[in-house]
Parts: structure tokens; sequence; C-alpha cells
């Protein structure tokens, strides 16, 4: 009899507890454990380029959760990241397996917005019909630079409405380039080039535009040679270069085999300036591996803040922030994108006070805000990120050289820190 | 003279690159398709040794042959010796083993651009006018000791003698009291030890990636393709007929047509003389 008075009486008190608990969750958001927003990443993990992405969201989202997480409407929500392999990097993987990815963290992981990837323009035009399928808002942070994304955007808005992209295209980093080689011709007189391109759609688009665009501009194109993935030896149109006394050899590539390029480069001597979008030199490790041979190379980010400049006040927080999370600077520009892309959507939860796709896309569409690579706003009929050189107008893109084994940023002219220098065997 | 030059470094690479697959092949018939796999393995572990363990590179390359020649034989002797007979198991289980072994490296994060090793000799040297860097030359000097050094090994000692007695007529040399899957397994541990030799060469040229495996399987196969399966004059000539090929198709026709001229080459050997160029895989005569 006295024990089940007992029993009865810690039943009552557990019962107040939960009531007042429960009450007091009630009047006070705070107390209560906030659904956490789920943002689902589908990036090639088992690429450079995946873990850099990666490493930037989860940055960003570890900054934001520390703070509070984000406030809808008052109440504050922690991000929760949902990371699926596309392994949309990896050769002879199809495109149906980024498209899974996409489409297990929609509707399995139940992820309320997707950022990231996929990383190849193939997996991301494909998944453009998934994400307006279960109107889930997306932001492109990483790879990607094909024209067609935002052209299609463009021409089916309201079918493709939910897409968003901040890596940018290839059209304004030609464009730039193209500014970049005459603001070069303009200083040192140089007007020959040798362009070397991956036999991949992003760089012979790249390569094409290039080169008929500086023909427009009156200069000689020594030579236009297309390299298969993987290729190991480079002599051959070194030696070209060399002959034909090319000033620049413009190499367009994302493999990692390039570092064989630039070693070639170095050990023949050839004097013409490397200068073009060489993904593997983008890594700070680089110079330290090749012991130094990829000096004086000029590496195009299509997107800065993975190196610090002043010109950028946020991206002299980011990478500092970087090295101490992870031990290393920012290997790529998508490290820089992907930080920054969690803040756009942060930014964007907060004004439209909803996670609603409805009331985010026009949100997302008023972006105007200061990123890791400048100015970060977006057009709102093809939802393409606007960019033209100057960080406090719009994002920029950025020409960083190797210099007594640092990256320095040498164009554009708004946020160079040092001026460009030349080989001495060029000199 | 450029394109003699850089053709001779490149087919020597080709050479060694596919002469351990070859070995292996030409003694117990096996088509070793870890192959690629074993290449990068000596690659990552020669690295390893030397920035992680601060073993110095002498020391890091010999390790990692060792390791990668002892990981060559185990593979044969716990794994592929359960399917032996089975040509198509037999593919399958050593290409699944390699693919394991890449896709390890993959899993645990070895997918940077900076893991790289450095040359034996730093700098570069002109010859006849043509600048080329000291790690080629020692490609080409490696090249050519090491297929001395079998010649020397098969010809002159008792376990060579063996391989090659196996690789003649199996049940003839086992009635001579030669063991055919202890030779074998030392056929295996020889092609893994050849295959990390030509890694621990001809990773300094660039970097080590999961994906340079894959491709050297691929120009392993192609080499012995072409040259012909199990002969060792093969696989030097399916070398020299590729690297050659190779660098000519980029200075007069364009580098990217030179993938189409190896599939070229490969389909035109597999009609015209389907055992390769001077393999003899249907007669009973030397093919080590």
């Amino acid at each position: 009899m006295k024990n089940k008075s007992l029993v009865s009486n810690i039943g009552i008190r557990l019962l107040l507890m939960l009531i007042i608990v429960t009450f007091l969750c009630v009047l006070n958001p705070k107390l209560s454990v906030a659904q956490p927003i789920v943002l689902g990443v589908p990036i090639s993990r088992g690429y450079p380029d995946g873990v850099d992405a990666e490493r930037g969201i989860t940055l960003a989202v570890e900054e934001i959760n520390a703070k509070g997480g984000v406030n809808v409407a008052g109440t504050m929500r922690p991000l929760k990241l949902e990371i699926s392999d596309t392994r949309d990097l990896e050769p002879v993987v199809p495109v149906a397996e980024a498209l899974l990815a996409v489409e297990r963290l929609i509707i399995e992981k139940k992820a309320n917005f997707i950022v990231g990837g996929p990383i190849r323009s193939e997996g991301a035009l494909a998944a453009m019909d998934v994400l307006s399928k279960h109107k889930t808002v997306s932001i492109l942070s990483a790879g990607v630079l094909s024209p067609a994304y935002h052209k299609r955007i463009a021409d089916n808005y309201d079918k493709y409405k939910y897409c968003f992209r901040t890596t940018g295209s290839v059209v304004p980093m030609i464009g730039g380039a193209i500014g970049t080689f005459e603001s070069i011709k303009a200083k040192k007189g140089f007007d020959k080039a040798f362009i070397m391109v991956q036999d991949v759609a992003h760089a012979r688009a790249a390569g094409n535009a290039l080169k008929e665009g500086l023909e427009k501009k009156g200069w000689k194109i020594i030579g236009y040679e297309i390299y298969p993935t993987g290729t190991t030896d480079f002599s051959v149109g070194l030696s070209k270069a060399k002959n034909g006394m090319a000033q620049y050899l413009i190499p367009w590539f994302d493999m990692p085999e390039v570092s064989i390029l630039m070693k070639q480069w170095y050990d023949m001597k050839v004097p013409s300036l490397p200068i073009g979008y060489i993904h593997a030199l983008q890594d700070e490790g680089t110079w330290k591996a090749t012991d130094g041979k990829v000096a004086y190379s000029v590496v195009l980010y299509a997107k800065a803040g993975s190196v610090a400049t002043k010109a950028i006040p946020l991206s002299e927080k980011f990478v500092p922030a970087h090295k101490k999370r992870y031990g290393m600077e920012p290997r790529s520009e998508w490290t820089s994108t992907s930080y920054t892309v969690v803040y756009i959507l942060k930014g964007a939860i907060e004004r439209a006070k909803s996670l609603d796709p409805d009331l985010i896309i026009p949100a997302l569409e008023k972006t105007d805000m200061m990123g890791t690579y400048g100015r970060v706003k977006f057009d709102p009929k093809s939802h393409q990120i606007i960019e033209n050189g100057d960080p406090k107008e719009t994002a920029v893109g950025t020409w960083a050289q190797w210099i007594d084994g640092k990256r320095v940023i040498v164009f554009p002219d708004k946020i160079a820190t040092k001026s460009l220098a030349l080989p001495p065997w060029m000199k | 003279m450029n394109i003699f030059i850089f053709g001779l470094v490149n087919s020597v690479i080709l050479a060694l690159m596919a002469s351990g697959f070859a070995l292996v092949y030409g003694v117990s018939r096996l088509a070793n398709f870890a192959h690629g796999a074993l290449y990068i393995l000596a690659g990552f572990a020669t690295w390893l040794f030397l920035n992680r363990l601060g073993i110095n590179y002498i020391g890091s390359i010999f390790l990692s042959i060792i390791i990668v020649s002892i990981i060559g034989g185990a593979i044969y002797r716990f794994l592929l010796i359960r399917v032996k007979g089975m040509p198509a198991s037999e593919i399958i289980a050593s290409l699944a083993i390699g693919i394991a072994i890449m896709e390890l490296f993959r899993w645990r994060g070895f997918i940077s651009e900076a893991y790289m090793l450095p040359p034996f000799v730093a700098g570069s040297v002109s010859i006849a006018g043509v600048v080329i860097d000291w790690q080629r030359l020692i490609i080409i000097g490696v090249g050519l000791a090491m297929m001395l050094s079998l010649w020397l090994f098969t010809h002159h000692t008792k376990v060579g003698l063996s391989l090659r007695a196996i690789a003649q007529d199996k049940h003839a040399s086992m009635m001579s009291g030669i063991e055919p899957d202890r030779t074998a397994v030392i056929a295996l541990a020889m092609g893994s030890a050849l295959a990390g030799v030509a890694a621990v060469v001809i990773l300094p040229l660039g970097n080590i990636t999961v994906e340079t495996g894959y491709m050297v399987l691929i120009d392993a196969i192609a080499v012995c393709i072409i040259g012909g399966l199990g002969s060792w004059a093969g696989v030097l000539a399916g070398a020299f007929l590729l690297g050659f090929s190779r660098i000519l198709t980029a200075a007069f026709i364009g580098p990217h047509w030179q993938m189409v001229v190896v599939l070229l080459f490969i389909i035109l050997t597999l009609i015209l003389k389907p055992s390769g160029l001077l393999g003899r895989q249907k007669e009973l005569e030397e093919r080590v």
C-alpha cells in the first residue's frame, strides 16, 4: 500500500514536470528543440572539387549553428547537412547516378534545399527537371560552367525558377580572360599565344571562344591543341610553343595531370607565360609538391575568395577560418563559393520568414549581400550570378600567380595585390 | 630529335608499365587486373613513408616495392588460387581486388592533386638542342636496366629458369618437380614489384591519383595485346609502337587523336594477328 502511493506520487510529480516543461517551451521558442532546416548536398565526394565544396558548406553551417541557427519568422532553427555522393566527376559514371542522389536527398532525407552540386554540367542540367518536379530550391556552388544552365532558366522561367547558380558561366569567364590578356598586352606588348585545352566540353568551348576572341583583337594564335584527359606528355606542344615564340601559354585543364605540363614547361624553360584555367594549381600544396616548378604560373579562379585579399574583407575572415578548421587554406574556388552559398540561403530564408519555395525564390532574386568573392546579386530572369570585375558591385573571379611559394593576386586590377612577374628566362 | 627523344621516353614508360603484367601472364597465364592498383599502391606507399613517417626517399622506395611485392604474392596465395583455371573468374576477381585497393585510397581521402613524389635528380639537360629533365633520362636508364636484369634472372637463375619452364610447359615442368602454385606466387610477387619499380620512377613526372591506376592498367593491356601476351620482345615492340605512334600523332595530327590511334592499333592487331605482333600463345615456345 505504501509502495503503491510512492509510485503514484512519483508519477504525479513527473506528469507535473512534463506539463511545466511543455508550457515553458510553448511560451519560449528558444527553449524548444527547433526542427532543423535540412540542406541536401549532392556532390562528388571522391574528387577534390567535391571535398572542397563540402568543406566550404560545412564551415558555414557550423558557424551559423554556433550563433543559434537561422531565424525563421522568430524561431531559431539549426541547419542540418545531408550529403550524398553523386560520383558525377568519376569517369564512366552515368548521369543517372547524380539524379538518384538528388532525388534521394529530397525524398528520403527530406531536404528543404539543395546546395553545392551536382558538379558536372551534364549532371546539373539533368537535375533541373528533378528539382522542378519536387519544387525544391537549389543553388549550385561548385562546377557547372555551362551557359546552357541559366539559358534554360531564362527560356522557361516558370519550370526552372527553383534553380540558382553562383559558380558563373564560361562566357563571362572568357570575356574576363580576354580583358586580362589585353591588359597584359598593353603593359608588356605580348600578342602571341599558344592555347592548350583538355578534351572535355567546357575546356573545348573555352578554347574555341578564346581563340576566336583573341584573333578578333589582333592576336596571333601560334597553336591550338586539344589533349585527352590523362595525357602525360606535353613535350610536342611545348616545343611548338617555344619554336613559334609564343609569349603566352594558355592552358585550360581541370585534370590533375596538368602538373606534368607545368613541370615540363619549367624543365624545358619554355619562354611563354603560363596563364589560364589550371585547376590543379589552385591548391596551396602545389608549390611544395612540385618543388616550386609552378613558379610564375598564373591561375584563374572562377570566383575569388579562396585567396585572401583586402579588397574583399570577407575573404580575409574566411581563409583563416578555413585554415583553422581544416589545417590548410582553401584548395579551390569552389570552397569560397560553397561557403558563401549557405549565407545566401540564410539571408533569403530570414527575409522570406519561411521555407516555402514560393517565398524563398523572390527573396533569393532580391539577394544583395557581400560574399567571399564580392557582392552577390542574381539576375532575376536567369538566376545567374552577376559578375563584372569590381567586387564592390558584383561577384568577381581572380587570377593568382605563384611567386615564392605563395599565390598572389595579380588580376583583376581592383583586387590585385602585386603586379605580374615574368620568369627569368623570358626577360 | 625532339620526337625521337620524347618518343623513346614514352616507349620506355609504357614498357615499364606493362612489364609486370606481361611477366605474370607469361608465367601463370593469369591476367592480373589489379596491376594498376598495385602501381598506385606503390606510389602512395612511397609518399606516405616519405612524408608521414619521415623515412628517407631511397628507404621509402625500397620499402614500398617490398610491400607491394608481398601484397601481390598474397593476392595469388589467398585469393586468386581459389579461382585458378577459370579465366573469367580470375579476371573478375583480380579486377575486384584492384578496384577495392584503388577506391580504398579514394575513400581514405587520397584525392588531392598535391600527392607528388620528388624527382630523383632535379634539373634538366640539353641533348642535341632538346631540353629534357633528368628524371626522364633516369626512366630510360631504369627501363633498360630492368629489362637486362629480367633477362639475366630468367636465363641464369634457378627460380628464373623454373618460371620459364612453367611458361613453356606446365605439365612437363611439374614432372621435373616444379610446383606451379609456388611459381605463380613468385610471378605475382615479381610482377607487383615491377609495377612498384615503374611507379616510383614514373610518378615523379606528375602526381599520384586514383585514376592513374585505371589508366596504367589500360596502357599495360594495350601494350600486351599489340605486342603479344606473354612475350618479352612483344612487350618492347608494343611499347615502342605505341610510344612513337602517340608522339607522332601529337606532332602531326593532333594530341586528341592519340587515343584513337591506340585503339586503331588494337583493333588492327586483333583482326590481323590476334596473338599480337610477337605473341605465341598457341605455340609451345618460349614466352618469358
